[in-house]
């Protein structure tokens, strides 16, 4: 489903990814795991169509098509859903009005009618309820004023409700508490499917053991330096990074 | 050597002159001995004046003589079918309402009936005829040394004299609906609006200057508010021009102890759009709220410019003007808080955010501070940005596109003040012309949907 080949990234000049490769197959569960600055919010930004990033080099293929070569919104429309580290405060947009637009939007480029206002309102109060989402956050604009927790449990609430292929987490754990936690992999491991892929990116092992990934990679200094199952994970926690991946980092 | 004169005043279009000379045995109450020298006066007062430069200081910042000071033609009466009017028709079924179409009354659009006991809604013509007097001592009694307002009294031809007595509360609102057809040469119209407001009365006025077509008007309103004390005026005004079309409209008002007064003004459209406000605080517990928000594009120009006296301390005045610039478009504002001697315990803020969305775009700004009391609270500041990229990127990571996104952030901003709006007819209407305004395919039904059913 998403092909990077030999991705290589600078920002104002100075190289973060330094060609870095990677493949996650549909239905898969990816996790990727890096020391802070290692390039792994780089990489979400870069593979979402975030400004301010330059290719220098590599591929990035999703399904069959350029990825690189199509704006923001034409890969959220192509299935692709990035969960922000730090979602952004939109005052003046209702959370509401704006999830609409974004399926609406969405099932336009498909070619699909506009989902039913009805249908729409069930759908969110189904989800909104599964993840702890109270009326009033969903009456409220945009991420104006959550608590974090609150805005990492909107973002799950817009995925489950766009209904991506590709899913990308960057970070979804931190700032949640251990409740929460559970809630939001809940909510993640419902929309696990054949179909659907997750690119899972955490610091912690606690995140991986509810959603529980089929590879894992660890991340640094922009490339993926090694690759195994889930016991990697638990490997990098007794060891850290420097320990498993026998070089210092440098800061 | 030649002499070059940096004139702030230029002499008025020698056409001014003849269309008074002609017009003045037909307007309103001509026939009022006290009327007519009052109208005449008005027009001397403003030959003399002139029309005002960039050099004049409360014009700094817009070039009204482009568009003032050339002949122009009162309106004769038009037809129009309701449908081009319907849509601004505010306040919902219960409101009353006078229309007017270039200056002239529409009775069959008009309706005032039922009003409590001692209550008058007229329009300025009847008025003219009930109350000469009263009337000729209302213009003659507004004297700002503006020559727009000298002209105003010249030529009034529309508007009203709205009069609440004391303890009266209007639970409808009351629509004055102004419509300016254009052409060439444009059309002047001049409403002169009249409301005073007793003790504790209290009303929702929907005030909607629009504009038809292409062509070119001219309107040059007067507003002379008084609310006594404890009164209380909601005040929405929604200024709807063609490209070509220009409105000058002067408030002046005078709010007495405990009195309370929320404007809000939305701007969408207009060659040139000024708003002035002159509001006198004359007693402690005030509560005088003014907001704005202007969308000028396209060598379109906004200009508000405010004046808040406090003359009596105790008092709060809060000032939240923004405006959104783009292709072209030039926005100015200049407010002024004026704390007088022994006006102690002055609450007074002002805020003006401007979002300047392109280069050809121009936001002039100048708020100002002056206090002569010691023990006050006041503040003033001012900003100018553009749209936030992360914003941006957010909701196109969503899959919105690029023109929707920036349409939404766009509305987001101008919603604050639109949001203000006390009537929620002029505040739907206000968010269709926005969102037709910002393209991107908004749909406000859609927003009033969602709502609707979130609520
Ligand atoms: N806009 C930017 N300008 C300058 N440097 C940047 C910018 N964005 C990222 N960087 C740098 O790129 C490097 C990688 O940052 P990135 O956010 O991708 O790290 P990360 O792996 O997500 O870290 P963390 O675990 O702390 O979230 C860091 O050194 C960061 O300072
Ligand atoms: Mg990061």
């Amino acid at each position: 489903m998403l092909t990077i080949e030999n991705l290589e990234v600078s920002v104002e000049g100075k190289p973060i990814l330094k060609g870095l490769s990677l493949t996650v197959e549909a239905g898969r569960v990816h996790a990727i795991m890096g020391p802070n600055g290692s390039g792994k919010s780089t990489l979400a930004h870069v593979l979402a169509g975030r400004e301010g990033y330059e290719v220098t080099g590599g591929s990035v293929r999703f399904g069959e098509e350029d990825l690189l070569a199509m704006e923001p919104e034409e890969r959220a429309q192509a299935g692709l859903f990035l969960a922000m580290q730090y979602p952004v405060e939109i005052p003046g947009v209702a959370n509401m009005y704006f999830l609409r637009q974004a399926i609406n939007a969405i099932r336009k480029a498909r070619g699909q009618d506009e989902i039913p206002a009805a249908e729409f309102m069930r759908k969110v109060r189904e989800q909104a309820k599964l993840l702890g989402i109270g009326e009033e956050l969903l009456k409220r604009d945009l991420n104006a004023g959550f608590s974090g927790g609150e805005k990492k449990r909107n973002e799950i609430l817009q995925m489950a409700m766009l209904e991506p292929r590709l899913c990308i987490l960057d970070e979804t754990d931190s700032g949640l508490d251990i409740d929460a936690l559970r809630t939001v992999a809940d909510g993640v491991n419902r929309l696990r499917s054949p179909e659907r892929a997750f690119l899972v990116i955490t610091h912690y092992q606690r995140l991986l053991d509810y959603i529980v990934p089929d590879v894992v990679h660890v991340m640094a200094d922009g490339r993926i330096r090694r690759s195994g199952g889930p016991e990697l994970a638990r490997e990098l926690e007794e060891r850290g990074y420097e320990g498993l991946l026998g070089t210092r980092l440098a800061a | 050597m030649l002499a070059i004169k940096r004139t702030r005043r230029l002499d008025p279009d020698p056409a001014f002159a003849a269309t008074f000379r002609a017009l003045a045995p037909r307007l309103p109450g001509s026939a009022d001995a006290a009327l007519a020298r009052v109208r005449a006066e008005g027009f001397e007062r403003f030959a003399a004046l002139g029309i005002p430069t960039r050099r004049d200081e409360a014009w700094k910042f817009t070039d009204v003589a482009r568009i003032a000071n050339r002949p122009m033609r009162p309106a004769a009466p038009v037809e129009l079918p309701l449908e081009r009017v319907l849509p601004y028709l505010l306040g919902g079924p219960r409101a009353r309402r006078l229309v007017f179409v270039d200056g002239r009354l529409q009775p069959q659009w008009s309706h005032t009936g039922g009003l409590p006991e001692g209550v008058i809604v007229e329009s300025l013509a009847r008025a003219a005829e009930t109350r000469p007097v009263a009337l000729a001592e209302a213009l003659a009694g507004l004297d700002d040394g503006r020559s727009f307002t000298a002209l105003n009294a010249a030529f009034a031809d529309s508007g009203a004299w709205i009069e609440l007595p004391a303890g009266v509360v209007l639970d409808a609102p009351l629509q004055l609906l102004f419509v300016a057809t254009g052409g060439e040469p444009p059309v002047m119209s001049h409403p002169r609006c009249i409301l005073r407001l007793g003790d504790g009365a209290s009303l929702s006025l929907l005030e909607t200057h629009v504009g038809l077509g292409e062509g070119a008007a001219l309107g040059n309103a007067v507003l002379q508010l008084a609310l006594g004390p404890g009164a209380r005026l909601e005040h929405d005004r929604l200024e709807l021009l063609g490209p070509a079309s220009a409105l000058l409209a002067k408030l002046d008002g005078s709010l007495a102890a405990g009195a309370r007064y929320r404007q809000t003004t939305v701007v969408l459209g207009g060659a040139l759009v000024r708003n002035e406000h002159e509001v006198r605080i004359d007693g402690p517990g005030v509560e005088c709220l003014l907001s704005g928000v202007a969308v000028p594009s396209r060598g379109e120009e906004a200009d508000t410019f405010v004046r808040i006296h406090h003359r009596a301390g105790g008092s709060h005045s809060d000032q939240f003007f923004k405006s959104v610039v783009e292709a072209g478009g030039h926005n100015a504002f200049a407010g002024k808080i004026i704390v007088h001697k022994g006006a102690q315990k002055t609450n007074a803020y002002q805020k003006n955010d401007n979002l300047l969305l392109s280069d050809d775009s121009e936001v002039d700004t100048k708020p100002e501070l002056e206090i002569y009391a010691d023990d006050v609270k006041c503040s003033h500041g001012a900003t100018c940005g553009e749209l936030d990229a992360a914003a941006l990127f957010y909701l196109r990571a969503r899959g919105i596109g690029a023109e929707t996104a920036r349409a939404l952030l766009i509305h987001a901003f101008a919603a604050e003040v639109i949001g203000r709006l006390g009537d929620p007819t002029a505040r739907a209407l206000a968010e269709q012309r926005l969102l037709a305004r910002l393209g991107g395919g908004l749909d406000p039904a859609l927003a009033a949907s969602v709502i609707g059913e979130a609520a």
